[in-house]
């Protein structure tokens, strides 16, 4: 008797340990997500933002063999207890498009949870449910929709989104 | 060209860079693997001590153009660092009992690695009659003559 599986739905998470001194700079990242979010301009690129990237790209690549190729970066900023509305980032239409892997790398935040979506055949509408801490990553399929939720009531949470391909 | 590996904090290699020479150049135009790497620390955002010089030519502590090998093996991804030997090993095989050979930058079965094929079994590999080849068994620690073509 043999098995192959022919789909896998993984989810990628830990904390992004850098090199001792090296560390990723939380309040630039979080002043550059302000400052887009404000002009409502494109998300800056960064020496730290970078060092971000090439720490998850290099990684996953060691761990896992998937080479993944940036395809959008964004910041948001969620309000103290803010529930979003539920997220997709790929376009239904346009698949061709769309990227595999959506990453929430969490910049500032307190008390923030992840719950994504998945289905499991015939049983629909499951959920797991992650915290999401401050320079912690996680990463998932761009087919789950997720939504974030916060339960405080005192501060901002800074998330930072970076959607992939992989080849 | 000068290679670069730049390795992880448990010494896993992440990837490997190129660099042009003129960036490894000390003031006195003399190459200078401490320039490079403070180059790409600056210009690939990873500390300088965590890029490792490598030889595009080397491999099993042999030179291929007959210079002076480079730490044992060309670095690739997924390849351990180690700072004692000076050496960039492969993964090891999925043979428990291996063990490492310094002087050869390789990992060996325990009694060695594997006999060389005779002169008839050459000529008979050649004529491809025969495809004799030997593969380590593990469970008997020998190496075992196989005709992959029977």
């Amino acid at each position: 008797m043999q098995k192959k599986v022919l789909t896998e739905q993984s989810i990628y998470y830990g904390n992004v340990s850098m090199p001792k001194h090296w560390e990723i700079d939380q309040n630039e990242l979080a002043h550059h997500i302000l400052h887009s979010n404000l002009t409502n301009k494109k998300f800056k690129f960064s020496k730290t933002f970078d060092k971000l990237d090439s720490y998850i790209k290099e990684h996953i690549n060691l761990k896992y063999n998937k080479s993944l190729v940036n395809k959008e970066t964004w910041g948001n900023i969620y309000k103290p207890s803010e529930i979003t509305i539920p997220l997709l980032n790929i376009d239904p239409v346009d698949l061709r498009n769309s990227p595999d892997f959506t990453l929430l790398y969490g910049v500032k935040v307190k008390d923030c949870f992840v719950r994504i979506h998945y289905e499991d055949n015939r049983r629909k509408g499951r959920s797991w449910d992650i915290e999401l801490k401050d320079n912690m990553f996680i990463m998932f399929p761009s087919t789950n929709m997720y939504y974030l939720t916060s339960n405080q009531k005192d501060s901002l949470n800074f998330v930072q989104t970076i959607t992939y391909e992989y080849i | 060209m000068a290679h670069f590996a730049k390795i992880s904090e448990n010494n896993k290699v992440l990837t490997v860079h190129v660099l042009d020479n003129l960036n490894m150049q000390n003031v006195n135009g003399v190459e200078d693997e401490t320039v490079g790497q403070k180059y790409l620390e600056q210009h690939s955002n990873w500390p300088a001590e965590m890029w490792i010089q490598t030889s595009y030519n080397t491999f099993n502590s042999i030179h291929k153009l007959g210079g002076t090998p480079l730490r044992g093996n060309y670095a690739a991804i997924g390849y351990d660092w180690d700072e004692t030997n000076q050496i960039f090993w492969p993964p090891k095989p999925s043979y428990p009992s291996w063990v490492k050979n310094i002087l050869t930058a390789t990992w060996e079965s325990p009694i060695g690695p594997d006999p060389t094929i005779t002169a008839e079994q050459q000529s008979q590999n050649t004529a491809a009659t025969h495809f004799w080849k030997y593969s380590w068994n593990e469970n008997d620690q020998t190496w075992n003559l196989t005709n992959y073509l029977a």
